[in-house]
């Protein structure tokens, strides 16, 4: 048990990359509000990121930092794009449940 | 007030884990790792060594503030899922991320520890921040009705995921202890590996493609934000509700 | 000569000719009502005169060169495209215009033609006048194609497209109910008969691997008509005997010559077209096409005759108590097809075809002037035109109607020198010759005379019946108010009755008997000279039968003179029969009511109710199939299709439905945990294969080691080593001092222990899984 609380190493990391990507998933999952479901996704680019980032430098190789730079560079598109959405649609039907954005259904 | 608190106390702690990194270079074979070309190439196996392969492993300090961020970011992404309060939702993220910051720090990437800070953190999580003030309505239903067999099934998936993963993922090893524990190289400007500078080089040498397409994306980013985000009509906004349905 | 480059307009010549028609039927059936009367007739009249002028410049021009070359039987053959090619099966949309076809060509389109102008007049007040004749153009379109054919399946496009014309034709006025069941009928009956058509086909394909005329004709093909087939009989009277029911069907004849009658419910013009001169007579000229088959097998030569022979005795019997002027001549039109089927079966095709031939010209003209005369009975008022007990003495208001149809009845009566006494005669005269010692193998030397008689009592019953018509309609006092304000037709319908009349008198002289002393000028036209090089004088004699036998007996100058004045001695005793009972001074009187009432009142119902052959079909076939319809819409449609079948799979499928709409619902997030089970399973699974072993096998004196690491988790950098001797060790090459380290390993079985392990090092789990397996070989 020891070994495992101080002996921390790349799994830990990976471990807790999982963990948050999995807790994502769950916000994505289970949540009906279009801004928490954003959120989730960018919990999962974030696991995503980490995972990068521990394997960079387990293989010691700088691509995974560039890469997680440019996964950045997405979410942050990504998020002004989906925020966009969630005001236009919330503008017209001053609701954001993805439950109720029913229109294009059938 | 408790929250800032919890903020500030991140805050402090990643700045003692970039403090209490720095004593490695003292101790680790200094093989500059981005100067070792393809490490597959040179793979061998070597003695198992217990010590060499540990990120932390004489200091006791490092593993708690391991322990603490990573409880930090783990309960902000929990805060997510559970808050039914958007601004309460928002805050756990920003905690999140600073967590996962604090997180980068300790694998040697500070220049990604510090874009991670100012731009989730920081610009996403404000513009989050925005749209909630503008949404200012409270959720109705916070979670999903779903059947109860799916919920339990969606739940057992979740965790035997979680189990799994974690049976996997925190037996690895590097295949290259060497390099994996190298330090970053200590040069007169200070740290070679994670830095700006050799995040720079490597992003303008290999990644300079991806790095212009991702300026174009962002371009586009900018005008589809502002084309799907503007009223459809002028003086829309004044018209209150559009009905469900209505086709225009 | 080949014809391949006679075109016109780019279409081969010979497709003009059905062409022609067709494309007047395009447009009249396409812009017909917005066109106005006068152009859709014209449109109709100027394909079919165009048609003609095609067929007439060919058949005496090109063709006659060919016939004066000796090449009348080939003639012109073209090939329009290929229309299907599978297999050995090669069919071309071709066309042959030989001295057969040429003769049918003309009919076709002369009468045709004369058809289409008389009804301008006859169908003037018709609401869909250019859809009738849209109709008409697409059935002498179909026709032609019949005609022209150069192969069976071509023909059978003809066949099928004049049934479809023959049916909406007689169904022309759907809204009266029985006239569309008169319609329906026809069609059906027809596909009876058409579904044996394509039978013979078939067996004929099957044995002969090809349906082109020119190619069936072929003595190597000849061969397979008579291997044996169905109990010794010879293929080529299975076949026969299948195309002839189909000829049955079209060609109304006994058994299923039902439909025509009923066919008079479409318009006259269509009766006289299609249901007399010319659509029924496919069956007859299908019949001579096919000579060359059909004169392989007695058998079916004598079921031919014989069927020929009952359909005009039957039919001719059942003419005497009709009232229904169309009726009659309907019966007529069947007993006539019957003359021309003992013809064919007799080999007398030349006979057969002249009899079609006149026929059309005089049963054209009886309709016509049938056509004619009801046009007058309308207008003067009657309900029933058609009944002939309300006529009488029209020859005072209808004078060319008149004189046109007593030269037709003279004709059709078989009188000297209408053209109904050359063709009856031929045909009585060749049933005559086919006895005794000329009768070919397999023939009863005595069946000529049967045929013979037969067809004497025919001809009785024929001229009675239709001279009873006669005088029933012509003479006499007028028995109805209707009757006698009756007036002559407009010239459009006049003029046809004059032409076909000329017609009926004239062509008799085409075939004159063959009579020694009757010497013709070179000039003169001779139907069986022309027809010869399209039909075949003898037996078909494959070294089985003989020397080749000709088909026709040859009778002596007096059997000839004495036959004609036989022939024409019944035809008087029927018409002085027909005028004792209904023409003479003060007839019909109360006579013949009391013969019917008397004597011959179980023959007269016999004849009035069509010798019950509607009741005994309803009876035999109509219900029981209504029967088995019933129960297999019971059973199978209502219960295994309809509640089974459909409800029940659209049952399943709505269960399928239901499932799947929990996942396919359009929320992200049910798509989300869709995809978060998957990944889950995937882990199980892989979990599930991750067990890790290794196979081994003696191959010569070395061991052959495979290793299984296991599927799933084990990554591309596992690394193996064996341990073979058994000591617990990874071991090493003897002779090169390399690990093992291959998946696939070959080592000298004595090198070996009992004991095997191989050590499994994933580098990035840092873990070695072991797998040891006992060697153990059976032969050691």
């Amino acid at each position: 048990m020891g070994n495992i609380l101080f002996n921390v190493g790349y799994g830990h990391f990976l471990v807790l990359a999982a963990v948050l990507f999995l807790i994502g998933v769950g916000a994505v999952l289970v949540r009906r509000n279009a801004l928490i479901i954003l959120m989730g996704v960018e919990l999962m680019l974030n696991a995503a990121n980490m995972t990068l980032l521990t394997f960079s430098r387990m293989w010691g190789d700088l691509s995974g930092h560039t890469f997680a730079l440019i996964v950045i560079a997405v979410a942050a598109a990504e998020a002004s794009v989906g925020l966009a959405i969630v005001v236009a649609v919330f503008r017209g039907r001053r609701n954001v449940d993805v439950d109720k954005l029913t229109t294009l259904r059938h | 007030m408790m929250r800032l608190l919890i903020l500030i106390t991140s805050a402090f702690l990643a700045w003692g884990a970039v403090d209490a990194m720095a004593p490695q270079a003292a101790y680790a074979d200094p093989i500059p790792a981005q100067q070792g070309g393809n490490p597959r190439a040179r793979v061998n196996i070597v003695k198992k060594s217990p010590h060499l392969d540990r990120v932390e492993s004489r200091d006791k300090g490092m593993a708690l503030l391991f322990w603490l961020f990573a409880a930090m970011t783990v309960g902000g992404a929990l805060f997510v899922v559970t808050r039914r309060n958007l601004i309460a939702a928002v805050m756990g993220m920003v905690g999140s991320f600073l967590g996962i910051s604090a997180i980068y720090m300790m694998l040697y990437a500070h220049f990604l520890s510090v874009v991670q800070m100012l731009v989730y953190a920081g610009a996403i999580m404000v513009l989050f921040v925005f749209v909630v003030m503008i949404l200012n309505r409270p959720e109705d239903e916070p979670v999903a009705p779903s059947g109860r067999a799916g919920q339990v099934i969606g739940g057992l998936a979740i965790l035997y995921l979680v189990g799994r993963l974690v049976m996997l993922l925190w037996k690895v090893q590097p295949p290259d202890p060497i390099k994996a524990l190298a330090a970053p190289v200590a040069t007169p400007e200070g740290h070679e590996w994670g830095t700006v500078k050799a995040v720079g080089t490597d992003l303008f040498n290999g990644g300079l493609f991806p790095f212009e397409a991702i300026s174009i994306l962002l371009l586009v980013a900018v005008v589809g934000a502002i084309a799907i985000a503007r009223p459809l009509h002028a003086g829309q906004d004044n018209e209150g509700d559009i009905p469900e349905g209505e086709g225009h | 000569m080949d014809y391949s480059q006679f075109k016109f307009l780019g279409l081969p010549m010979l497709a003009w000719i059905p062409l022609f028609p067709l494309l007047g039927a395009l447009v009249n059936l396409t812009l017909g009502r917005r066109l106005g009367k006068t152009a859709a007739h014209t449109v109709a009249i100027a394909a079919v005169v165009a048609s003609f002028g095609m067929s007439a410049w060919l058949v005496f021009g090109e063709l006659w060169k060919a016939y004066k070359a000796g090449a009348g039987g080939t003639g012109i053959e073209q090939v329009v495209y290929t229309w299907i090619e599978v297999g050995q099966l090669k069919i071309e949309l071709a066309f042959h215009l030989d001295t057969l076809s040429g003769v049918m060509i003309l009919i076709i389109t002369g009468i045709g033609s004369l058809i289409h102008i008389y009804s301008t007049g006859y169908m003037a007040h018709d609401p869909r006048y250019s859809t009738f004749f849209g109709y008409l153009n697409l059935f002498t379109g179909a026709m032609l194609i019949l005609v022209l054919g150069s192969s069976l399946p071509v023909m059978f496009i003809g066949w099928e497209g004049v049934g479809l014309c023959s049916y909406l034709l007689i169904g022309f006025w759907y809204e009266r109910e029985d006239y569309a069941t008169a319609g329906r009928k026809a069609f059906i009956v027809n596909r009876i008969g058409d579904f044996c058509f394509l039978l013979g086909m078939f067996l004929l394909f099957w044995a002969t691997k090809t349906l082109d005329f020119g190619q069936l004709k072929q003595a190597s093909v000849g061969a397979a008509y008579v291997q044996p087939f169905w109990g010794g009989e010879r293929l080529a009277a299975a076949a026969a005997i299948f195309l002839f029911i189909g000829a049955c069907g079209k060609s109304a004849q006994l058994p299923l010559f039902v439909w025509l009658p009923d066919a008079m419910a479409g318009p006259t013009p269509v009766s006289a077209l299609i249901h007399a001169a010319t659509m029924v007579t496919a069956g007859v000229y299908m019949v001579c096409r096919l000579a060359f088959l059909y004169s392989a097998s007695t058998t079916a030569m004598i079921v031919v005759c014989t069927i020929g022979m009952l359909t005009a005795l039957v039919a001719a019997f059942m003419a005497f108590a009709q009232t229904d002027l169309k009726k009659v001549l309907a019966y007529s039109t069947v007993s006539q097809l019957g003359f021309m089927f003992v013809a064919a079966g007799t080999g007398n095709w030349t006979a057969a075809i002249f009899h079609l031939m006149t026929h059309a010209f005089f049963k054209a003209c009886l309709f016509l002037g049938a056509g004619s005369v009801m046009h007058g009975m309308e207008h003067g008022g009657s309900t029933t035109p058609g009944d002939i007990m309300t006529m009488g003495g029209l020859r005072k208001h209808m004078p060319i109607t008149w004189i046109t149809f007593l030269i037709s009845c003279l004709a059709i009566a078989g009188i000297f020198p209408f053209s109904g006494f050359f063709s009856k005669d031929e045909i009585l005269g060749g049933a005559y010759s086919i006895v005794g010692s000329a009768a070919p193998p397999g023939w009863p030397a005595w069946y000529g005379y049967v045929l013979w008689g037969g067809l004497l009592v025919a001809a009785l019953g024929t001229a009675f019946y239709m001279w009873r018509l006669y005088f029933l309609v012509w003479h006499g006092p007028e028995r109805s108010e209707a009757a006698k304000h009756a007036h002559e037709s407009p010239p459009s319908m006049t003029m046809p009755l004059v032409i076909l009349a000329l017609g009926a008198t004239l062509t008799g002289f085409l075939g004159l008997p063959h009579l020694s002393w009757l010497k013709l000028p070179s000039w003169w036209p001779s139907l069986s000279s022309w027809l010869a090089p399209s039909t075949v004088q003898t037996w078909y004699n494959p070294g089985v039968d003989g020397p080749a036998q000709p088909l026709l007996g040859h009778s002596s100058d007096n059997t000839i003179l004495i036959l004609m004045v036989v022939a024409l001695g019944i035809g008087l005793l029927g018409i002085g029969l027909a005028w004792v009972f209904y023409g003479a001074p003060g007839k019909p009187s109360g006579t013949v009511e009391r013969l019917v009432d008397g004597p011959l009142h179980g023959a007269y119902e016999a004849s009035k109710a069509k010798l019950w052959f509607d009741e005994v079909y309803d009876f035999l076939i109509v219900r029981p199939f209504r029967l088995v319809a019933r129960a297999l819409f019971e059973i199978v449609d209502r219960f295994i299709i309809d509640t089974i079948a459909v409800n029940g799979s659209a049952m399943v499928v709505g269960l399928f439905g239901r499932v799947s709409r929990w996942f396919q619902n359009g929320q992200v997030q049910r798509y989300l945990a869709g995809l978060v089970l998957g990944a889950a399973a995937v882990f199980l699974v892989a979990d599930c294969k991750t067990k890790p072993t290794f196979d081994y096998e003696m191959v010569g004196d070395r061991l052959h080691l495979t290793a299984r690491p296991g599927a799933g988790l084990v990554s591309a950098t596992t690394k193996l080593r064996w341990d073979i001797d058994g000591d617990g060790k990874a071991d090493v090459d003897p002779n090169t001092g390399a690990v093992y380290d291959t998946p696939d390993l070959y080592v000298l079985y004595g090198d070996t222990g009992a004991k095997v392990t191989l050590f499994i090092d994933d580098p990035v789990t840092r873990t070695t899984k072991t797998v040891t397996r006992l060697i153990e070989l059976e032969d050691k």
